[in-house]
């Protein structure tokens, strides 16, 4: 009953409703604009917020982040630019619906699985934190590898007409995401002897480079072509198609608090695996992934908002942050005396419920915010494109600009422009490279850390892959897809069911 | 998807480019640490330069016999670099260049009206109108509200924010 | 060309200023050397708006990472020495000499404030068959390469902390390593880890909670947060020589900066760091307050480096030896 009224603190207040509401709407924004990250909105927050009381300041910084999450949606659904690295996997099929005049329909539905997503994310933070915690603890470096390579598969899905092309694109990512000090060693890796390049090259940098840069050099061809008119009359899904898809979005969302509560991996890994995993159940999708497929959009969208409850779990329950915005959190805690470690859930038990209330409140926020005044942002791409094309070149630079306040992130931007632009030129899928940078340092450290921990023990390694029931099923997961991914098995397979 | 079937111009030429640089990459990883073990942090580079050469000779083979089979196919050509496409290349290059020197707010200012004047085609202050418009609120969103220091250059934005919070007190 | 507009723009916008005010006129900018969400980043924003309160004007913030702090050392560097743009690090850059990291270290700055320091300690997970430094050591020389433990980078505080203890006795570990003592210490308790060095700060909630227990305090004094943990120096006097040591926050600015920007900043400084409200944030993370400035400011770094270049140096991982950059070994006292 206690946890009742703790959960209810901030639907009781008006003042507290009005920041978590401020906080959701300021996200949406924060969330679409490539360069501006939730990690960074919150951080500015901790100073702003500083004399406040720290429920106030809790329930603005909720709000951004829950809306944070979902914003990239906005951008990268409309323009292919991802506003955050949580929202490519939207881009992939969310872009092709805009390209067909659905923009209005792509957004309304993935504001609704969104919103589902993120009550997926609080139920499970609510009722089971603990248990996910442990579970999410029980994760070994081999895990985390065998994740990530587990993502690192959807090259299969992603490469378009050849594999070839797709796994070299793959392969390029995975390169550019060990560029740096190697964080394990120190070992300068492609730094060619650069200070600038030891915190190695921006993943967001490669993402608006790749993804909005090439898009829109490559509008450039097109200029001649008419704007496609967006049809807005049908925004808010039916209450159909939700129901279809529900089941899916269920399936999705549960991979993503999971994703999400692992201390390693954030939204932008839940959604990419999630996207993976909504390809390989869905049948009969009206129109193929990649080229506007609805379940893509539902998968990755549900999922990245999943996170953000998943994330919330570790940190409340141990003082480990679950991604890097749950560090600033945490931080802000400390600011504001309170101990965010394990004993918080002891020793001030409505911290915990006040964050689940105020989750909830801004989810529904989310809601009201995400259905509402999609109509000029879909208007907002008919706009001419001699206009729109600079102002994107313009907010491109200044989004890489800003993740480090560094022109070299200017430089890597307009480069991975320019290799995006020739290689769509080319019949290469861009989406392969981002994964690899994003799945990279996942693979790359937790092999040497799993290995290192055996002695460099081959046989030690696998003895410890099948005495964990987490690392087998783990494996025969890889397992799985490889056998139905490789055609020749595929093949083989069927011809000796045939004989 | 059939576009890509027909060669373009220079695929050829960039496959082979990709072919090289996946070389040279490989011997950048094992630069790294050689072949030393397991755990080595060049272990891992070098894996990713492998695949990357595999493929990138695969389709640099591909695109080989597909380049002597469509020969025919000039018609079909597309321009991989026309006219726009470099003029706005050249112009975010400039940018990207003087960027750091004379400040942000002159070199994008600059750079909208150019891109704005050239791609939409409108008059002389519409143009200006609209650069400055899109530039007023790129600033306020970054620079006042999220507090992103954009390159301030030759113009001393910090005074002309203190004279005009001054102005207020 | 550039500069005689700049200069022009300036003096427009100072005639045009109608109060020409003494330092500080404009917003001030620290430059974080680590990224959001870390300790620093933490520590910094938890005292900034106490010293924006003394010197009256905004302090921007903005997060500059990378090589280890060496991009943001070396930003502030660049920029003019007017007491407009402050550095806001840890312990880092005064290991990047010895380490072929960088060229500039604290030497090249002011400090303005070194706010507090942390305090090693060696933490175990529960079940582990040793309660203290002891039996820690002796477990070790029975079970060689049993134990792992986890490490975070060369010249990061583990490495520095595992060659102090190395001077002492040669214990064969197996060393993980990990990106910082936050995914460690989750390690530890995931049972991938056996024993982490990490400060007192990063840990004590843990221990508090039971989720893990204190082997072992790199002091030369107990210490009221871990009460009936010895000091190491009990069981290892020879360790003396070296502690009290412990990774530190401070606040730089460029050399030949203004003398009175340098008072003012130091002043507003020091009065911010004896606020109530930040000294128990600092107190309650594990910290040990310094509010050190001038002289004694000085000298701490001094000590810092020399102790912890010469302990990398002899463990074998330091790319230059710490006599060429005429940094003296520890005395012993």
């Amino acid at each position: 009953m206690e946890s009742l009224q703790f959960f209810a603190t901030s639907w009781l207040s008006p003042d507290l409703m009005l920041l978590t509401a401020l906080g959701t709407f300021l996200g949406i924004y924060v969330g679409a604009i490539p360069g501006l990250s939730v990690t960074m909105a919150v951080s500015i927050l901790i100073s702003f917020t500083f004399a406040w009381d720290i429920n106030n300041a809790l329930c603005l910084m909720v709000g951004i982040y829950m809306g944070g999450v979902y914003g990239g949606s906005r951008t990268a659904i409309l323009l292919n630019i991802p506003g955050a690295p949580a929202a490519i996997a939207t881009a992939l099929d969310g872009y092709p619906l805009a390209k067909k005049g659905m923009a209005g329909q792509a957004i309304g539905l993935s504001t609704v699985m969104s919103v589902v997503g993120g009550f997926v994310g609080i139920f499970v933070l609510a009722v089971a934190a603990p248990l996910v915690s442990d579970f999410a603890l029980a994760f070994q470096p081999r895990d985390y590898m065998m994740l990530g390579i587990l993502g690192i598969m959807l090259v299969g899905s992603l490469s378009g007409e050849s594999l070839a092309k797709g796994m070299f694109a793959g392969a390029l990512g995975m390169l550019i995401g060990t560029v740096g000090l190697d964080p394990l060693t120190a070992e300068e890796r492609f730094t060619f002897g650069h200070v600038e390049l030891w915190e190695g090259i921006h993943p967001v940098a490669v993402m608006i480079g790749l993804f909005g840069l090439a898009e829109s050099l490559e509008q450039l061809h097109h200029l001649d072509k008419a704007i496609i008119k967006q049809k807005v009359s049908r925004i808010v899904p039916s209450w159909k198609d939700v129901k279809r898809f529900l089941p899916l979005s269920l399936q999705t969302s549960s991979i993503g608090v999971i994703i999400g509560a692992l201390p390693g991996t954030g939204g932008e890994i839940a959604a990419l695996m999630a996207y993976d995993h909504a390809k390989r159940v869905s049948k009969k999708p009206e129109v193929p992934f990649g080229q506007g497929a609805k379940e893509g959009l539902i998968a990755a969208e549900s999922s990245n908002n999943a996170a953000v409850g998943g994330a919330f779990i570790p940190m409340l329950t141990l003082g480990i942050p679950g991604d890097a915005v749950t560090a600033v959190f945490i931080g802000a805690l400390f600011i504001h005396g309170l101990n965010p470690g394990p004993l918080l859930l002891e020793t001030k038990p409505d911290m915990f419920w006040f964050m689940v209330g105020t989750l909830t409140m801004a989810n529904i926020f989310l809601l009201i915010f995400g259905l509402t005044g999609i109509k000029i942002f879909s208007k907002l791409i008919q706009c001419p494109k001699g206009i729109l094309i600079p102002v994107i070149f313009v907010l491109s630079i200044v989004g890489a600009y800003s993740i480090n306040n560094s022109v070299a992130d200017i430089w890597w931007m307009l480069g991975f422009g320019v290799l995006g632009y020739f290689m769509k030129l080319y019949g290469y899928q861009v989406g392969p490279v981002i994964l690899g940078v994003i799945l990279s340092r996942l693979i790359d450290e937790n092999w040497r850390r799993a290995i290192i921990a055996e002695r460099e023990d081959l046989g030690a390694f696998f003895a410890g892959i099948f005495a964990s029931p987490l690392s087998l099923i783990l494996l025969s997961a890889i397992m799985l897809i490889l056998l139905s991914k490789v055609s020749f098995i595929k093949e083989w397979v069927g011809r000796i069911a045939r004989s | 998807m059939h576009e890509t079937q027909s060669k373009a111009p220079g695929e050829l030429f960039f496959s082979l480019i990709l072919l090289l640089v996946s070389c040279v990459l490989f011997w950048q990883a094992y630069q790294i640490d050689e072949f030393s073990s397991l755990k080595s942090p060049g272990a891992f580079p070098m894996a990713a330069a492998a695949v990357m050469f595999v493929t990138s000779s695969i389709t640099f083979y591909n695109t080989a016999v597909k380049h002597f089979r469509v020969d025919g196919l000039a018609k079909k050509r597309i321009s991989i670099m026309p006219l726009p496409v470099v003029i706005i290349l050249a112009t975010l290059l400039a940018f990207a260049v003087v960027v750091e020197s004379v400040g942000f707010l002159i070199t994008a200012y600059v750079f909208l009206f150019i891109t704005i004047k050239f791609l939409y085609q409108s008059g002389f202050l519409k143009t200006a109108a609209l650069s400055l418009a899109v530039l007023a609120v790129i600033y306020v969103v970054f620079r006042l509200v999220f507090q992103v220091v954009l390159p301030e250059g030759i113009v001393p934005e910090r005074e002309i924010i203190a004279w005009f919070e001054s102005l207020f007190k | 060309m550039i500069n005689k507009i700049k200069s022009t723009l300036a003096i427009l916008s100072i005639a045009a200023s109608p109060v020409f005010a003494d330092y500080p006129e404009k917003d001030i900018q620290g430059i974080i050397q680590w990224g959001a969400g870390g300790s620093t980043d933490t520590v910094m924003r938890s005292i900034a708006p106490h010293v924006e309160d003394e010197l009256g004007t905004d302090i921007v913030m903005i997060n500059r990472t990378g090589g280890v702090g060496a991009i943001a050392t070396k930003y502030v560097y660049a920029q003019k020495a007017d007491g407009y743009t402050l550095l806001m690090g840890a312990e880092n850059p005064q290991m990047y000499k010895v380490l072929g990291l960088g060229e500039i270290d604290y030497g090249d700055m002011v400090p303005i404030s070194i706010l507090a320091r942390g305090t090693p300690i060696f933490v175990a997970q529960n079940d582990a068959p040793y309660n203290n430094m002891r039996e820690f050591v002796e477990y070790v020389q029975q079970n060689p390469g049993e134990v792992r433990t986890g490490m975070t980078g060369n010249g990061g505080l583990t490495s520095i902390v595992l060659a102090m203890l190395d001077s002492q006795v040669k214990l064969d570990l197996t060393r993980v390593p990990y990106n910082g003592d936050g995914p460690a210490l989750t390690a530890l308790q995931s049972g991938t880890i056996d024993v982490m060095s990490t400060v007192l700060g990063a840990a004590i909630d843990h221990v508090r909670a039971g989720r893990m227990k204190v082997i072992g305090l790199m002091d030369n004094s107990e210490n009221a947060l871990v009460p009936g943990v010895e000091p190491i120096t009990e069981d290892f006097p020879g360790l003396s020589n070296y502690l009290p040591w412990g990774p530190f926050f401070g606040v730089f600015v460029k050399q030949g900066t203004p003398e009175e920007a340098v008072i003012k900043l130091q002043d507003a400084f020091r009065k911010a760091a004896t606020n109530e409200d930040f000294v128990n944030i600092m107190t309650n993370r594990g910290y040990t307050m310094m509010n050190l400035s001038g002289d004694e400011a000085s000298s701490f770094l001094d000590k810092y480096k020399s102790v912890s270049s010469w302990l990398v140096y002899d463990a074998g991982y330091a790319k230059h030896s710490p006599a060429d950059f005429d940094i003296p070994r520890p005395e012993s006292n």
